[in-house]
């Protein structure tokens, strides 16, 4: 009882965590109450092409296909959301997995993950995303994959410092005493210690994952038999002197979405690293 | 000391080198690998849907090197490319290396200009923020550019398009000269600028945000040191410390930022360009891979990793030599 009342302290004492928490409930009522929200099926193509807000019922306008607007942008975040979790959750496993494996065993094992680590926060990520998206197909499953193989690194780097600070500790010392197997060490005590600058970066990335996907589609790489944000601006770029409504929206939706994500991923760092000095204040 | 600080030095030096020759040639591999092993095959899509006639495929295997087995393709690749070959275009049947030099100046004017535009830009903001923290100027900028950080940039091109083009009709929203006016001299340089103002300014506002950011902290941080309590104690002018203290200890994380923000540019500036219709490499890349022209694909990502892993390893020699404090390790 008292935990659960020490989060919801830490949650209002920090404002940009409680912004992020109140946006984050937005976004998951939006979802939970799609089909009520929903003025038109957003998938159905209408006879209304192009009409501007507010006409025939159509809230904020259509497209060329006379899809409605207004219900495409509710449908899009489901897709947001789940680009922005699962890419990062692969994200997360694959950086806490090389990372903790690097900073606990040390030595050549370490030598090998930390220059693969620093390989891989040189490359030009994007242009490998769009290239893979390219080869291998633009479904949704795959730009998910491709952002969480891609993205891993900077994960990676924070675990693998937590875990090489942790090693030197009384208590997992006495583990290694104790005889216990390497692999329980670092899941039973190094990851489980050192997870927390993991889960601020993570929420963070889920803004970089958002903006990702919205700009693989806007190259015209996104699944077209999915509602996106990033696919609908890159469908309104072609009327953006004649239909403004398709692409504006959507990058709106966007901005907010992205900060919600930035503002928790700081809030938390602010709440699970204890040497943060600036103190929730921004 | 003197002596042994210039050894350390040299020795993290080529460390990062070669770290960055690894880097490339993991790079090399893994387009290769990628490349061969995606679904697709390019010789199919050069013959046309109907047209299997294997004589005329074997031909075109032999011609472009395909018949030959990927562990010898890979070899030949990594020869031409060492000396600098990229290869030929399947599509267009012309150098890579030429393609990409008809466009690599366009792409290098829009994101030179963004980033050395948002470094001063967004240094001085963020420095003045951090000066006054906590005034009204702080809270807007700092609001500003938290919005700003979020804002994809190929929107922002779109919405500066609807403002300053289609309703005002102030500046032009595509290309990079106005067609069919064949300006020359002064006036071409002009016409040049005109276009360059939209794409410039969409690049520019997304990258202040890391500009700001970095400047405000690193200032407040140094700020809070000892050594400047101390300087305070003694009784010297605040400006006068700010001027010789603070910001000299400040401006050094910015120069990481600008190796990092390039890098971010260089792909950046690829999304813009589609935007603004802005004849340079993010259109090559578009071209190249609705055509499956691989080659152009591979040797444009190579060129782009070399240059991100120079910028990257120039700036962190950069920072070494100007902080003492730096371990090399």
């Amino acid at each position: 009882m008292t935990k659960i009342k020490k989060v919801f302290r830490t949650i209002a004492g920090d404002r940009q965590l409680l912004f992020g928490c109140l946006g984050l409930m937005i976004l998951l009522l939006v979802i939970l109450f799609q089909g009520v929200l929903e003025t038109h099926d957003p998938y159905e193509y209408g006879s209304d092409s192009l009409v501007g807000l507010g006409v025939n019922g159509h809230l904020l306008g259509t497209n060329k296909l006379g899809q409605d607007i207004f219900s495409m942008l509710i449908a899009g975040v489901s897709t947001s959301l789940k680009v922005a979790l699962i890419s990062s959750m692969i994200s997360a496993i694959i950086g806490i997995l090389i990372g903790g494996a690097a900073g606990f065993l040390g030595g050549k094992v370490d030598l090998v993950l930390s220059e693969l680590i620093n390989v891989f926060m040189m490359i030009p990520t994007f242009f490998l995303e769009l290239m893979i998206i390219a080869l291998f197909g633009n479904s949704i499953v795959n730009v998910m994959i491709v952002i969480g193989l891609t993205s891993w690194a900077s994960n990676a780097k924070l675990m693998r410092a937590q875990a090489l600070s942790l090693r030197e500790r009384t208590f997992v010392k006495s583990a290694v005493v104790m005889g216990e197997s390497q692999p329980q060490i670092l899941f039973n005590y190094i990851i489980p210690n050192g997870i927390f600058p993991v889960i601020a970066n993570t929420t963070m990335g889920m803004s970089g994952a958002i903006l990702t996907e919205a700009s693989l589609s806007f190259l015209g790489l996104g699944d077209v038999n999915v509602i996106s944000w990033g696919q609908m601006i890159y469908d309104g770029k072609s009327y953006i002197t004649s239909a403004w409504w398709i692409a504006t929206f959507a990058g709106l939706a966007i901005i907010f979405t992205v900060i919600i994500f930035y503002m928790l991923g700081d809030g938390l760092n602010h709440a699970l690293n204890p040497k943060h000095v600036s103190g929730g204040k921004k | 000391m003197m002596e042994e600080r210039k050894q350390a030095m040299k020795k993290y030096v080529i460390r990062r080198i070669l770290s960055g020759i690894l880097t490339i040639f993991i790079v090399f591999t893994l387009t290769f690998i990628l490349i061969k092993s995606a679904p697709g095959d390019p010789i199919r899509t050069l013959l046309g849907q109907d047209n299997d006639d294997p004589v005329l495929q074997a031909a075109l295997e032999e011609k472009w090197g395909l018949n030959k087995s990927l562990p010898e393709q890979y070899l030949a690749y990594l020869s031409n490319a060492v000396q600098g070959d990229l290869g030929t275009s399947i599509i267009y049947e012309r150098s890579v290396n030429d393609m990409i030099g008809e466009k690599v100046g366009a792409t290098v004017l829009l994101g030179l200009t963004s980033a050395i535009l948002a470094l001063i830009i967004g240094t001085t903001m963020g420095i003045i923020a951090a000066r006054h923290e906590g005034s009204a100027y702080d809270l807007v900028t700092s609001g500003a550019t938290y919005t700003m950080n979020s804002v994809p940039s190929f929107w922002l091109g779109l919405m500066l398009i609807i403002l300053f083009s289609t309703k005002l009709g102030w500046l032009p929203s595509y290309g990079m000269t106005t067609a069919r006016k064949n300006f020359e001299g002064w006036a071409y340089v002009a016409d040049v600028m005109r276009h360059m103002v939209l794409p410039v300014m969409t690049l520019t506002l997304v990258t202040i945000p890391q500009y700001f950011r970095t400047a405000k902290s690193a200032v407040l941080q140094v700020m809070n040191e000892d050594f400047i309590t101390t300087l305070r104690a003694t009784g010297m002018d605040e400006k006068k410390i700010f001027y010789k203290y603070v910001f000299r200890n400040a401006i050094l994380p910015t120069i990481t930022i600008f190796g990092i923000t390039m890098a971010y540019l260089i792909t950046g500036v690829s999304l813009i360009e589609v935007v603004f219709s802005w004849p340079g490499m993010g259109r090559l890349v578009l071209t190249a891979i609705t055509q499956r022209d691989y080659p152009t694909l591979q040797g444009i990502y190579l060129v782009m990793s070399v240059s991100i892993a120079v910028v990257m390893i120039l700036v962190d020699i950069i920072y070494a030599i100007f902080d003492p404090r730096i371990r090399y390790d």
